[in-house]
């Protein structure tokens, strides 16, 4: 597979491989409708989040590495277990089991993307990461330094999803 | 997405006596929805097992009775590839339904598959009627 730096890999191809495995493993696994924002959408919606964000990252490696990194409210990463798990509305799930959910959701976004790049390839994903980031922390203000291959807001149930795409 | 790869297997004379199922994911969110996906199936299912990895599985297939394992391939300790080259080395155990649930849908991992007599290889995200439906192939014998 080339490498992602390579012109045979168009960033093009990157984000839009990206956004359908973003809508595939949403609405197929977790039955939640997928909705683009752009940076102002985003923004706007991200201020009004009153609960922590959670940040989910999943390593790969193989004919490239990097990692999926997905920044989401907590209360959608709550709403996401509860309607994969087809819990009831009103539950709120475990801490534990919210992390984890979560983690499976970047990874299968992770797995699809890659998927959706090359189905030759063989990539090894990592255990997911998860962390509550602190009181206050919003995702619109943090600064990104490390090479960012493509990157996705979008709005789940009317929350704010960020999903960028690093290199190593 | 779900591939419906058959390789070809021994029939079993089981089909509707209860399944023994062992699901196999380093994800307890993951074992929880197939466990309850196996649940809305709606035919006869005995004892399901679950474990978080590869190794785990092995402890309870050498003590229980397994009819079908649903494995995931990216897992610590021992993954979905090392569980089933341990299981093809047991003759106990060459009947065992076996079947892939993972986020890997490569040709070069499903040839890797193959070559280990999986019977199904369904790709994550998958519908839950996806594995519903390969749950009643598997009871009705109709996977050869």
């Amino acid at each position: 597979m080339s490498s992602a730096k390579s012109p045979a890999l168009m960033s093009s191809d990157l984000h839009d491989a990206l956004q359908r495995a973003l809508i595939e493993v949403s609405e197929n696994a977790f039955f939640v409708f997928v909705e683009p924002a752009n940076a102002t959408q985003f923004a706007a919606a991200a201020d009004q989040v009153t609960t922590a964000w959670l940040k989910v990252s999943v390593t790969f490696a193989g004919a490239f590495s990097g990692s999926v990194e997905i920044a989401l409210p907590e209360t959608l990463g709550g709403w996401l277990v509860t309607s994969l798990l087809g819990m009831d509305t009103q539950q709120t799930p475990a801490e534990s089991q919210m992390f984890d959910g979560v983690g499976e959701f970047a990874n299968m976004v992770c797995g699809a993307w890659l998927s959706k790049l090359s189905n030759k390839a063989m990539f090894e994903l990592r255990v997911p990461a998860v962390t509550r980031m602190s009181q206050g922390w919003n995702p619109v203000a943090e600064t990104r330094g490390r090479e960012e291959l493509a990157c996705r807001m979008v709005m789940l149930n009317d929350l704010p999803m960020r999903v960028l795409i690093r290199s190593n | 997405m779900a591939d419906v790869n058959m390789s070809q297997s021994n029939p079993t004379t089981t089909a509707m006596k209860p399944l023994n199922i062992l699901i196999v994911d380093d994800s307890a969110t993951m074992r929880a929805l197939l466990h309850r996906v196996v649940g809305l199936a709606d035919l006869p299912i005995g004892t399901i097992y679950q474990a978080p990895n590869g190794l785990e599985a092995l402890k309870i297939l050498e003590t229980c009775s397994v009819q079908a394992v649903f494995t995931d391939l990216n897992m610590p300790v021992m993954n979905g590839m090392e569980l089933l080259r341990e299981m093809a080395k047991r003759d106990a155990w060459k009947d065992l339904l076996r079947i892939i649930i993972s986020t890997d849908g490569s040709k070069l991992r499903r040839d890797e598959a193959r070559e280990l007599n999986v019977n199904l290889y369904v790709e994550k995200p998958f519908r839950p009627e996806v594995v519903r439906d390969v749950l009643c192939q598997i009871a009705s014998a109709d996977v050869l």
